[in-house]
């Protein structure tokens, strides 16, 4: 309890520190945040042309199709604000052995540089995905009940686990490689198959982002139960779990890397 | 306080033959080596000791350093500091170590200085009370106050590193490493550190293992110096006995009134030395003899010169103690 309640505070203070990180310059805050929303307008229109092009596939209409793809920006959206910094681990923090400020701290490496950073951008997703799910929500007629609703806002932190612990396993990849960014990139860009309805696809790419890199449950497999209520124990019980085992996973392989760190010369 | 034994750190290192074709080769068929970069070094640092660490580039000093400070997990061998091993129980370890890699900077570049020290009191969760005794006592010492407003990256490299310096004390660790501390700085801002880092030994007993080039730096604070070179430790003891060891070297200087006649002088047939016991060198005006004092004595060298010619001025000194390093570093002296 203790441990929670210090991770909190240091999680505040970090979070604080980079906010002041971005005040401090002002310029760059504020294109940032114009770019950002000309971003999610063009998102949006691209969005509109495409999907205006396809009234229903396989069986799934435009409306449950963009719940979908809203539903599947929440956890990404989530774990690009808050764990962005896993990226720089494999793309430079290690090669270059800036890792050794973490090594001096007194606080789990794994956490400080998960902290460290705060990605403004993310909230672009965040908006554009509460928004298709406000937009679409009230033209499917899903019966809500107090268990749906509380297992569908359960299951959103354990998706956003999922996202992040494929960065930190492969991140941590790094710490043997030196350098594992393109590894990382690799494995991330399979999300984009989840956004969409899994049974879209041939049974060889299900597979994949089902049981291999297990995507299909930051967003179809827990969307499709808000939808239809069906399968409770597979579609969001399974991605609980999924989502326990990678971050496992993740940790192992990020306190094993640590003892093979080698620094850079200084 | 600080016990090393037999400390051995390893790293692999791939083989490449030059050029893109030896990389797209290696890539396909790596060829790795091991290469030793610490070897079985060991020794004992008491607490309030403050310990130089010297050697040339590449000898395995930061090695060293970072296994101790828990960044490396040695291949073989034990550290022991404070009766914690380092790379076992780092996260309580680390809180009682203070930590500065002169090229590196802990603190938070985009922000005002004073930003890094709140993140800092509560990632070492010192207390308020403590938090503002220690930055007074921080300020006096390493005088913060002029640029603690500043934003870290428009300090000079002076302020940085003291800035560093504080930032690796705010917590009172029990043991500070430094690798480097006055690595290009001005005579003026290195004299100030090291105070800095004197007042803190002498005020608080904290232990300091420093990393140097700069052999003022090891004069002005060491008690003790460990050197090493290609991973071993060749020397550990203090600095008198490391003149004592290697500093039978005396030099000999005199200007000649006539300088046609040096040519006359042959020490080395004189006393029987050989070319390492002794050497001449000359500019046309001055003359400079360097020699071995355990092989001849001071005085005879004396009398010869003076009863063979005429001088104007002559002095004879000891080595400094740079001569002695650089002539380990080059190996002219068998360790």
């Amino acid at each position: 309890m203790k441990n929670i309640k210090r991770a909190l505070r240091m999680h505040r203070i970090f979070v604080t520190q980079e906010l002041k990180r971005m005040m401090e310059y002002k310029g760059d805050f504020i294109v940032g945040i114009i770019g950002f929303l000309l971003g999610q307008f063009f998102n949006i229109m691209f969005l509109w042309i495409i999907f205006s092009q396809i009234p229903s596939l396989m069986g799934w209409t435009l409306n449950q199709i963009v719940f979908i793809y809203g539903f599947s920006l929440i956890p990404k959206g989530l774990d690009h604000l808050l764990f962005d910094n896993l990226w720089s681990i494999g793309h430079f923090t290690v090669a270059k052995g800036d890792f050794d400020k973490y090594l001096t701290r007194p606080i789990d490496t794994l956490f400080h540089v998960m902290v460290e950073k705060l990605q403004i951008d993310a909230l672009g997703e965040l908006l554009m995905g509460i928004a298709l799910i406000c937009v679409t929500l009230p033209q499917l007629a899903i019966e809500w009940g107090i268990v749906k609703i509380l297992l569908a806002l359960l299951v959103i932190p354990f998706a956003t686990l999922i996202y992040t612990g494929i960065k930190i396993a492969t991140a941590a990849i790094a710490f043997w490689t030196k350098r594992s960014g393109n590894i990382t990139y690799m494995f991330y860009m399979v999300n984009d198959f989840a956004k969409y309805p899994s049974t879209i696809y041939n049974r060889g790419v299900r597979a994949i982002i089902t049981y291999v890199i297990p995507f299909a449950f930051t967003a179809f497999y827990p969307a499709n139960y808000i939808l239809t209520g069906e399968n409770p124990w597979f579609n969001i019980g399974l991605t609980v779990l999924i989502s326990l085992i990678i971050m496992v996973i993740g940790i192992c392989i990020w306190n094993i890397g640590i003892k093979a760190y080698e620094s850079a010369g200084s | 306080m600080i016990y090393v034994e037999n400390l051995k750190k390893e790293f692999k290192k791939s083989i490449k033959e030059p050029g893109l074709k030896g990389s797209i080769k290696s890539f396909f068929k790596p060829d790795n080596e091991i290469i030793t970069a610490v070897d079985d070094i060991s020794f004992h640092v008491p607490r309030g000791e403050v310990l130089g660490f010297i050697g040339p580039n590449g000898a395995g000093k930061s090695t060293v350093i970072k296994m101790l400070t828990g960044i490396l997990t040695p291949t073989s061998g034990r550290c022991e500091i404070n009766g914690q091993i380092p790379y076992k129980n780092r996260k309580n370890y680390v809180k009682e170590i203070g930590v500065v890699f002169g090229q590196r900077t802990q603190l938070w570049w985009d922000l005002a200085l004073r930003e890094t020290y709140t993140v800092l009191k509560e990632i070492y969760e010192v207390d308020d009370v403590q938090y503002k005794k220690r930055m007074a006592f921080l300020n006096e010492v390493l005088e913060l106050d002029s640029f603690i407003t500043s934003p870290v990256r428009t300090l000079s490299l002076g302020q940085r590193m003291r800035a560093d310096i504080a930032a690796s004390l705010l917590h009172s660790p029990k043991v500070l490493f430094l690798d480097e501390p006055t690595i290009g700085l001005d005579v003026v801002v290195k004299d100030n550190i090291r105070k800095a880092i004197k007042a803190i030994n002498q005020n608080e007993n904290t232990t300091v293992i420093l990393t140097t080039h700069d052999l003022q730096d090891v004069e002005n604070l060491c008690s003790r110096i460990v050197m090493i070179d290609k991973g071993r430790k060749v020397f550990d003891g203090d600095i008198s006995e490391l003149k004592k060891k290697f500093g039978q070297s005396r030099e000999m200087k005199f200007v000649p009134v006539d300088f046609n006649v040096v040519e006359s002088l042959n020490y080395a047939k004189t006393f029987n030395l050989s070319d390492d016991d002794v050497q001449v060198e000359s500019d046309g005006h001055k003359v400079n003899v360097r020699f071995n004092s355990d092989k001849v004595s001071v005085e005879k060298m004396l009398n010869y010169t003076l009863s063979e010619i005429h001088v104007k001025d002559i002095s004879v000194s000891d080595a400094d103690i740079e001569e002695i390093i650089k002539g380990i570093y080059r190996s002219e002296v068998e360790v």
